[in-house]
């Protein structure tokens, strides 16, 4: 039983409690606010909204969604909008969580997008905006650690992350090599961790 | 080349680009500097950059936005919308089908299989991209602390990360960093 329990879904949410049912309306608006907050990465703010405060996803169901997202094409963080949105409420959801990551903040972007354009220049600007990308880095990296949290007892998940960061971010191999090189052993790794504690 | 074929070109190879782009949009854009800059001369590297830049400073889908500036420099509004669609739609038709199949098989014992396999590994990733990203924008010591504070903050206390964005920032403009 005790191995059985190591091999439970690590989560820091308990399922039961979790938030049923999520409007639609809720919906909208969480990944609308995901979109305006999310500076240099909508990761952080996502996991912040969906599971910290709302709690409308335990940090595993989470974690599943990121990964899926990582290994998907396409801009991950719409990702994280179309597949919450589908896992509370279906097609309908996906379209809700969407629009709200989408059109307002779309609109208002480009908007000060072309305006801002006229004064990239200016050193002040410029040095505001070089303060919020080293942080916003620092925020991405902390979200990616306390996502791994729950699997740090699992040496070969500590492993493969490592493996995974190291190459990423010291190699100059293309993220896809990485991912396909990596994933297969990583899933075997587990395979036989899940033969083992039977 | 007209507006409107310059639109469709663009449009189409966004498109492909978007069911593509394993492991994220910032992944091709190597590709999309050379479709737009180099082969078609729409903008020059300097404005890329410009669009690059703004893109990372302004809150919303980053990604998408940086896509419709392009979109906007080739064929004004129009071509913002059409790049904007052109980005998101073909990937999110994909995740949405996706998710619906894995997460019909969520209690396959191959699944849990797979899944602790695959998280550990794209968790990697997404430390590393912030490490990539941390490598580009620390420029001083002083801005290595702050992505460092940046960590720690929000690994032990539940503060709001808007402030601690706002703490960068300020510091940045003040010219501490």
């Amino acid at each position: 039983m005790a191995g059985e329990n190591r091999l439970a879904p690590a989560s820091g949410t308990v399922e039961d409690d979790l938030v049923r049912p999520v409007s639609l309306r809720a919906l909208f608006i969480a990944f609308f606010t995901v979109s305006l907050f999310g500076f240099g990465g909508g990761l952080v703010w996502a996991r912040r909204i969906a599971v910290d405060q709302r709690r409308w996803l335990s940090e595993a169901d989470f974690a599943d969604i990121v990964s899926l997202c990582q290994f998907m094409p396409g801009p991950n963080v719409v990702g994280i909008a179309v597949c919450t949105g589908a896992k509370l409420r279906g097609g309908i959801g996906a379209i809700a969580a969407l629009c709200g990551f989408i059109i307002i903040p779309w609109s208002v972007g480009l908007s000060l997008g072309t305006l801002y354009l006229e004064y990239a220049h200016v050193p002040v600007l410029r040095n505001i905006l070089g303060g919020v990308s080293a942080t916003a880095a620092g925020l991405l990296i902390a979200a990616g650690l306390r996502l791994l949290a729950p699997h740090r007892r699992r040496p070969a998940a500590v492993l493969f992350a490592v493996l995974a960061f190291a190459l990423m971010a010291f190699s100059r191999l293309p993220l896809l090599v990485v991912l396909f090189g990596l994933v297969p052993l990583s899933i075997a790794a587990a395979g036989i961790e899940k033969a083992r504690a039977r | 080349m007209n507006h409107t074929s310059s639109l469709v070109a663009l449009s189409a190879h966004l498109a492909l680009l978007s069911s593509i782009s394993f492991g994220g949009f910032p992944t091709v854009l190597p590709d999309v500097r050379n479709f737009v800059v180099a082969t078609h001369g729409w903008a020059t590297d300097q404005e890329f950059a410009n669009f690059f830049a703004m893109a990372q400073a302004i809150p919303g889908p980053n990604m998408i936005l940086m896509m419709s500036f392009v979109g906007w420099k080739v064929a004004g509004f129009p071509g913002a919308v059409a790049s904007a669609i052109a980005t998101f739609g073909p990937a999110c038709a994909i995740y949405f089908v996706a998710y619906r199949l894995w997460d019909r098989f969520r209690t396959a014992p191959w699944q849990e299989i797979v899944r602790r396999g695959l998280v550990p590994v794209t968790l990697g990733l997404v430390v590393a991209s912030g490490t990539v990203m941390a490598r580009a924008a620390d420029t001083s010591w002083q801005a290595v602390a702050m992505t460092a504070a940046a960590v720690v903050l929000t690994l032990c206390t539940r503060m709001n990360p808007l402030w601690i964005l706002f703490a960068g920032g300020a510091l940045g403009g003040l010219g501490l960093l």
